[in-house]
């Protein structure tokens, strides 16, 4: 065994105490229930998935549908009680099925609302259904459901580390950038709008602000992770957690993703630390657990093999999917191929405005499309910047025109079997100004959806 | 404040290589300047005209001459054009009660006013009767087709129903330019100065509201309304023109009040004052503070220079618009080409510059 090998192997397969990974699910689950609450409260649900008349689904999942308000409201109602459920470990595995199963479900329902913090979501949720994070400090426990359990195999714990060291580290790579750093954008022009802000207010007009935010943002997104293993700085590197993410909250309208990072990288904490916790809410809770079922780690359910393979795999992943826009040519921030799912959060400032067409079969004539009749202001919005949602649109609208006939106001009758959809789009990047951003006249509805490079993405002229 | 501007010009010197120029830039001065020098005086005139267009109606009513029908259409006219000037404030109060729809909607219902009339009952308070009331039901009322002036007052004279409909139509646009001018001097205006401080200017913030309102108006109400729709540019594949679909089809003269919204909304965008025209922190300083630019030109010239060339194309025109989209079609669609221009800048450019958000959903900036 080489001294890497070994370290694999410690990494993944020495005995760690549960205490961390029990704290990590009963803050999940806390985080979540209220997380899931505000937005129930918000009126999201309705506006997000009762309200548009179409939805923008991803490639593969077109078969992911809101249902009705009585679809969507169960879903939203079993996600909420789920969340409940987690930070209780009760039933703690099924429960953290069906969370994953109704998060993910309803953030495949529409790209619109990607965010980054609810893919990360996603794959946390995705991990926990996995671990055995009930195995101490919970109902199923206190009720006999499950055995109890002092030590995990530390890759339990240590695969949440990874996730999170991958939301940074990848996040702190996208800003090495030129825009970011040589330009300080889009800080450059978002931190002017700040100027009201108590205390700092006044700092925000200056650009040399904008310069220490741009560069201390890429430093600690990069570095952050390695302050925090460190059992000396890691006080000082969770300090700079709070104030990074309490920032972020108070300046940009990121919900409660700074909230969720502040409670999620106490995971990097010390084994005492979650034994602290954990003893302090056992203290508070003076029941008395009738379950004596008491034991080592449980046979693992995989050999150490498997393990390793599905381990190695999940981290393959991780590690490769940000950086797939490599393949694809042309300026990442104007095209956006490859951007989503890659931790590339407030990097950018683009609007657009989009004009759809659906020409005549015969003649030149064009009629124009109005895109309220079809989407929300959000939708609107999303699409205007996003090729791939410009495509889906136009094929949208393919399909609302094919095989019509339609009697004009003059009383003309129009066939069209198969409708040539155009849009003139003007994106702005950076507020430098909105230009042409696809061919004019390329037929949309007859381009093809897909990972491939869309070749009628014009460029960003500079 | 005076110490700010101390620390600032230290500061200034370290930045000093920087590309853009860097002035403190005060929101809130810049809606207060917006909502005192604006938006009030703005709203105070509109009411005002109101108030003479009620009170030659009245005039009228008490003595039905030519003359005080023609000193009618006239401050009809004055009335309308105020309108234009405050159109766009198309938020808060005016939102609230979508004001346009309470007083300037058309095409109008030429039947359903004849049928309020003829039967003397109606509610003028119901969204059915909107195109039966306001400016547009005005137009028609006091300009019907095949009628001279003489055969208006006639008209009036002889049918007491008409008279009270004309008077009563009055009263309702009365009661919205006095019901909008009292919101903004009451509680409003301080919320609209103090309301900026919100995160970033996520919506429900003052600037957020203001520039959503300026662009839904101008894109749906200037652009399509009065221009776009009657030219048939939305009318399907065969874009065939709808003439009566223009502002005041009946007096056949709609470009005065085009030109007006656009000059007021240029004032508007560039902090101008209402009653002097002097200029103030507006929307332009806002744009230059941020350094927006477009095609290396400073955004707030564009859409400026924009402007110009609407007023330019516009100007070409002859009334009455209905007519020119017919006989004159090329001129009509330049001029639409150079309005539909200037949506782009706003609802992109702008709105991005501004750092103005549609709704209320988290955003990560992706």
């Amino acid at each position: 065994m080489t001294e890497i090998k070994k370290w694999l192997h410690k990494l993944t397969f020495s005995n760690k105490s549960i205490a961390p990974l029990v704290v990590f699910r009963i803050l999940f689950g806390i985080m979540m229930f209220l997380s899931t609450l505000r937005f129930i409260l918000n009126g999201w649900v309705y506006d997000l998935y009762i309200q548009p008349s179409y939805f923008f689904t991803y490639l593969g999942f077109d078969w992911v549908k809101p249902f009705d308000l009585y679809g969507i409201s169960l879903l939203f109602g079993l996600l909420l009680l789920s969340t409940l459920f987690i930070a209780l470990g009760f039933f703690y595995r099924i429960s953290s099925i069906v969370f994953f199963i109704c998060f993910t479900y309803i953030e495949l329902i529409d790209k619109t609302n990607y965010l980054n913090h609810y893919y990360f979501i996603s794959l946390v949720s995705f991990l926990l259904m996995f671990l055995p994070a009930n195995k101490a400090c919970s109902l199923d426990t206190y009720l006999g459901f499950t055995s109890k359990q002092e030590k995990v195999q530390a890759w339990s714990i240590n695969i949440l580390k990874f996730q999170m060291a991958v939301v940074y580290i990848f996040a702190g790579l996208s800003k090495l950038n030129y825009d970011w750093l040589i330009e300080a954008q889009p800080l450059r022009n978002w931190l002017k709008h700040q100027t009201d802000l108590p205390l700092i207010g006044d700092l925000m007009q200056y650009e040399f602000t904008a310069y220490l935010f741009s560069w201390a943002g890429a430093l600690f997104d990069l570095f952050i992770v390695f302050i925090l293993i460190n059992n000396r700085f890691r006080i000082y590197g969770y300090a700079m957690v709070i104030i990074f993410h309490g920032l972020t909250a108070v300046m940009f309208p990121i919900g409660v993703f700074p909230y969720v990072m502040i409670v999620s990288t106490l995971i990097f904490f010390s084994t005492d630390f979650h034994k602290n916790i954990v003893a302090w809410i056992q203290g508070r809770i003076s029941l008395k657990s009738k379950n004596t079922n008491k034991g080592q780690i449980n046979s693992p359910i995989l050999p150490k093999r498997s393990t390793g393979i599905i381990l190695s795999i999940y981290i393959s992943i991780q590690l490769l999917l940000p950086l797939r826009y490599l393949a694809y040519p042309g300026d990442l921030f104007w095209t956006e191929q490859g951007y989503r799912f890659s931790w590339r959060v407030m990097l950018i400032e683009k609007a657009g405005y989009a004009q759809f067409f659906i020409h005549h079969p015969e003649n030149g004539m064009k009629k124009r499309i109005d895109n309220k009749e079809y989407l929300t202001p959000q939708q609107e919005k999303m699409m205007s910047t996003q090729p791939d949602m410009i495509l889906q649109f136009a094929h949208h609208l393919r399909d609302e025109y094919s095989d019509t006939v339609i009697v004009e106001a003059n009383g003309v009758e129009i066939n069209i079997k198969e409708p040539k959809v155009t849009a003139e789009v003007y994106v702005s990047l950076f507020n430098k100004g909105s230009r042409l951003f696809i061919d004019p006249e390329v037929n949309l509805s007859k381009i093809n959806r897909g990972f491939h490079h869309k070749d009628w993405i014009l460029k960003n002229e500079k | 404040m005076d110490e700010n501007a101390v620390n600032y010009d230290a500061d200034a010197e370290v930045a000093d290589n920087a590309t853009c120029t860097y002035e403190p830039f005060e929101k809130t001065q810049m809606l207060t300047n917006i909502c005192d020098n604006y938006i009030i005086p703005a709203y105070t005139n509109f009411n005002e005209k109101n108030i003479a267009l009620s009170n030659s109606a009245s005039g009228f009513s008490s003595n039905p001459t030519v003359d005080a029908f023609e000193a009618l259409k006239q401050t009809w006219k004055d009335a309308l054009l105020s309108w234009q000037q405050v159109c766009f404030l198309d938020f808060g109060p005016a939102a609230f009660v979508i004001l346009n729809n309470q007083v300037n909607i058309y095409p109008v219902g030429t039947d359903k006013i004849n049928n309020n009339i003829n039967l003397g009952v109606y509610n003028l308070d119901l969204a059915d009767n909107n195109d039966a009331k306001g400016f547009q039901a005005l137009d028609y009322l006091l300009h019907q087709p095949g009628m001279t002036d003489e055969d208006h007052v006639t008209y009036f004279m002889s049918n007491a129903n008409a008279m009270t409909y004309l008077t009563d139509v009055i009263d309702n646009i009365n009661y919205w330019s006095n019901y909008i001018l009292t919101e903004w001097t009451g509680s409003y205006k301080d919320s609209f100065k103090s309301n900026s401080t919100s995160e970033s200017n996520a919506q429900g913030s003052s600037i957020s509201n203001l520039v959503n309102g300026l662009c839904y108006h101008y894109e749906s109400i200037i652009r399509k309304g009065k221009v776009g729709l009657p030219l048939g540019a939305f009318n399907g594949f065969s874009q065939q023109e709808m003439p009566d679909r223009v502002e005041c089809y009946y007096h056949q003269e709609s470009l005065p009040f085009l030109v007006e919204s656009i000059n007021a909304m240029n004032k508007y965008i560039n902090g101008a004052s209402y009653n002097t025209g002097e200029n103030g922190l507006g929307l332009d300083n806002y744009m230059d503070h941020v350094g927006a630019t477009q095609n290396s030109n400073s955004l707030s010239s564009v859409i400026n220079s924009q402007i110009d060339e609407i007023i330019e194309k516009v100007g070409q025109l002859n009334d009455p618009l209905s007519n020119e989209i017919i006989v004159n079609k090329p001129a009509v669609n330049e001029a639409y080409s150079a309005l539909q221009q200037l949506v782009p800048y706003m609802k992109a450019d702008m709105m991005s510059a501004l750092g103005v958000i549609v709704t209320y959903q988290d955003n990560d900036g992706d």
